[in-house]
């Protein structure tokens, strides 16, 4: 589903954020990404997005080089793909029931054509009595659970989070993962840039990790303990 | 279609809007534009105060030129009728007898170079004299009457320029009865100099000021760009494409030159009614019978057009350089 081909990326300033990064991630696979503030996870998914594009080297998406994709091409890319920030990335002055419908609306839905589906995202994550409310009505959780509704209401066959727990309590990030375990049950790909070391060494799924920019360990070699 | 994944049916609005005919499409396409437009039109009323401003500055910007292009228009209309009709005064000797005067007359009636004879006696020429020029009791002091017989001819329409014209004064004057004659070529060469004058004016202002007022929608609409940044940002995180973004802002632009063209009609409309008074004030001095042309409906129109141009081109600038420029990071 994605894989990186010895991709390398420095930033502009200098800075190389990822070395020769080699990964494959399977069709209906869910993984976590981790590592240290500053490894180079948001790079990953930022690449990935076509937010960055690498310096060296080629990230696949379902065999598609992304380096072949024209500017023109992007957002069809992002389409095809359900992003979710942790700092959610929400229209403030939009209610919850505008920013899910979004990403709909863009692809060419009436409003009409799309309230079925945006009904069903936001039901699915439980704030289908909050679509008139603004996000700012709303807690953290309840925010980045619109965020997730938004990323998912398109079904992606993609799912990247980054950081989608971050401010938040145990409890409630143990919700948004079983969440993503919803989608992934249903041939969802995820993928999961977190830190949250606790919340992994909950759940026993592959996990990558990170370090100053190489990939350490791919979630593959290593030994069951 | 989705680019990535061949079978994804999601992006199946496309693949329903296929099986619709073309007729409904078109229909839908009117529709959706439409329901952009007036969705736009509310983001105005959000900030009415820039959004006013900048439509009065449009609608004024073209104030100016419109009202010039009246005025051109009025003195175009004003000089043709000079250069039709440019008269010839021929004062005749004062020690005539009326059946000279008549001999005369008949004689320049039957003159195929004139278009039209006129005779003013002396008496006639002091009741006028008296009744415009105001000082009417003075002149009842004269003992007798100053004025010469005056007949005023009008040049046949091949004689009617001022060089032509000039040549006919000349024959008109060798004759016995006439003291002198006058044409007022001068009067008509500086009539078409200022005319030429003040259209250059008019082209050089029009442009001037068109090109302000599209900076000024631009850079209106560049300000409303960057306060919606984080909006944009998003937006483009979901997959929305340049245009998709964009509409929305040139829409707003339509809107600028929709209703700044309204104001530019009604302050052109002022302007004119204001003008109106003192041109009458001068075109009473020259005898004339005339009342200054506003803006016919077609030439509304084409203001209206212009200015809703100025507005989607203004914004189209902007909006080129600036929804471009803005990526998520
Ligand atoms: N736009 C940028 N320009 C220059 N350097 C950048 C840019 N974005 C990230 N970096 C640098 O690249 C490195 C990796 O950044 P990245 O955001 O991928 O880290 P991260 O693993 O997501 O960290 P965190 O857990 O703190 O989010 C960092 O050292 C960062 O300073
Ligand atoms: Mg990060």
């Amino acid at each position: 589903m994605i894989k990186f081909d010895n991709v390398s990326k420095t930033y502009a300033g200098g800075h190389q954020a990822l070395r020769q990064v080699n990964m494959h991630l399977q069709p209906g696979e869910m993984a976590f990404l981790t590592g240290h503030s500053g490894a180079g996870k948001s790079t990953m998914l930022k690449l990935i997005s076509l937010m960055e594009r690498p310096t060296a080297g080629h990230v696949f998406i379902n065999g598609h080089d992304l380096n072949r994709i024209k500017p023109g091409q992007v957002p069809y890319v992002r389409r095809d793909i359900g992003m979710i920030f942790q700092d959610h990335r929400l229209l403030m002055d939009k209610t919850v029931f505008d920013n899910v419908a979004l990403p709909l609306l863009i692809e060419g839905y009436s409003i009409q054509e799309a309230r079925k589906r945006v009904q069903a995202a936001l039901d699915k994550v439980g704030l289908l009595s909050k679509e008139r409310h603004y996000p700012v009505m709303l807690s953290g959780g309840e925010q980045q659970r619109v965020g997730i509704a938004r990323a998912v209401v398109t079904k992606p066959p993609l799912l990247l989070a980054d950081e989608p727990t971050g401010n938040l309590d145990p409890k409630l990030s143990m919700d948004i993962i079983r969440l993503f375990e919803e989608f992934n049950a249903v041939g969802v790909s995820v993928l999961i840039a977190t830190h949250d070391l606790g919340l992994i060494a909950r759940l026993r799924y592959r996990t990558l990790t990170l370090k100053e920019g190489t990939m350490v360990d791919d979630g593959l070699q290593e030994p069951v303990v | 279609m989705s680019l990535l994944f061949r079978n994804r049916p999601s992006s199946a609005s496309g693949a329903k809007k296929n099986n619709l005919s073309l007729t409904k499409r078109f229909v839908m396409f009117f529709v959706h534009n439409a329901q952009q437009a007036v969705a736009s039109l509310g983001e105005l009323t959000r900030n009415p105060i820039a959004s006013l401003m900048t439509m009065a500055v449009l609608g004024l910007s073209l104030t100016l030129p419109a009202t010039l292009y009246i005025l051109v228009k009025n003195t175009d209309a004003v000089a043709n009728e000079f250069q039709q009709a440019s008269e010839i005064t021929l004062f005749l000797r004062k020690d005539l007898s009326d059946t000279q005067i008549q001999t005369l007359l008949e004689r320049l009636k039957l003159d195929s170079q004139l278009d039209a004879v006129r005779y003013i006696s002396p008496e006639q020429g002091l009741a006028d004299f008296k009744q415009r020029a105001g000082f009417g009791e003075a002149l009842d002091y004269l003992t007798s009457n100053p004025l010469p017989p005056v007949v005023i001819a009008t040049p046949g329409e091949l004689f009617s320029d001022p060089t032509q014209a000039q040549r006919l004064l000349q024959n008109l004057e060798k004759q016995r009865e006439i003291e002198f004659g006058k044409l007022d070529v001068q009067w008509l060469t500086r009539l078409q100099a200022m005319q030429r004058l003040v259209s250059d004016v008019f082209v050089g202002l029009a442009l001037l000021l068109c090109l302000s007022a599209l900076l000024i929608v631009g850079n209106t609409i560049r300000l409303n760009i960057l306060s919606k940044r984080e909006e944009i940002v998003i937006m483009k995180l979901v997959g929305a494409t340049n245009a998709y973004i964009q509409r929305p802002f040139l829409y707003t632009g339509i809107w600028y030159g929709v209703v700044g063209g309204i104001i530019a009609w009604l302050a052109t409309f002022l302007l004119v009614w204001w003008l109106s008074s003192s041109v009458i004030a001068i075109t009473e001095l020259y005898d004339g019978q005339f009342r200054l042309a506003g803006l016919s409906f077609n030439e509304m129109l084409v203001l209206w057009g212009i200015a809703i141009g100025l507005g989607l081109l203004g914004s189209y600038i902007a909006v080129r350089r600036h929804v471009l420029s803005i990526e998520p990071r």
